[in-house]
């Protein structure tokens, strides 16, 4: 990774207090598991940015290198990698992403995350 | 060798697991990005071993995909993991 992709990437995850790294875009992502990430924090109405790794051939390389995690989608919030989808999804359903959220003051949309996580029990 | 047999194999070898299961869910993703004819590209791996006991949860994952090493992990489209210790 040059420094100018690690500066690159260093700026996008500090710029928004949620950063997902994923295949496609929120709107239209392209993989399974980005699609089950985004799908989520749309539901629970979270403010995020989304990066499409496959616009960008630096970053996809790059942000592999940044965080020292081989796979795609990646979650940031305030800066911090969180995880991918597997230990997305077990935050999520464990409550304690909910956690995450009200420690960093994230704002989403408590009752769609209980929604999920009945829908899921 | 297979690539199930790979990842199985690197694993036992790494973390003396007593519980290890690898499926090829290849099939399931039929179609889908990242797929390919004749499978071995999505992976779901079950692993629990007393190694992991003092790691977090980011680094359970981490040194799951050390043990495997970048090669084996940059062949495969998909990795699901479930670690416990």
């Amino acid at each position: 990774m040059t420094a100018d992709t690690k500066t690159r990437i260093d700026e996008t995850v500090k710029a928004s207090d949620v950063v997902l790294f994923m295949k496609g875009t929120k709107e239209m992502p392209q993989c399974g598991f980005s699609s089950r990430v985004a799908g989520v924090l749309n539901f629970m109405g979270v403010t995020y940015t989304d990066v499409n790794v496959l616009a960008d051939e630096d970053i996809r390389q790059g942000i592999k290198d940044y965080s020292d995690w081989p796979t795609i989608p990646q979650l940031y919030v305030k800066g911090e990698f969180v995880g991918g989808c597997d230990i997305f999804t077990e935050m999520t359903l464990s409550g304690e992403l909910d956690q995450l959220f009200d420690q960093k003051g994230v704002t989403y949309d408590k009752a769609a995350a209980d929604k999920i996580r009945e829908a899921n029990a | 060798m297979g690539v199930e047999h790979e990842i199985r194999e690197k694993l036992d070898a790494a973390f003396s697991p007593r519980l290890l299961s690898v499926t090829d869910e290849s099939e399931q993703h039929r179609g889908h990005a990242g797929w390919r004819e004749g499978g071995e590209t999505h992976f779901r791996v079950e692993i629990a071993s007393d190694d992991f006991a003092k790691l977090s949860r980011i680094e359970r994952h981490r040194a799951v995909h050390r043990a495997l090493g970048s090669d084996l992990v940059g062949r495969i489209h998909a990795l699901a993991l479930q670690i416990e210790a």
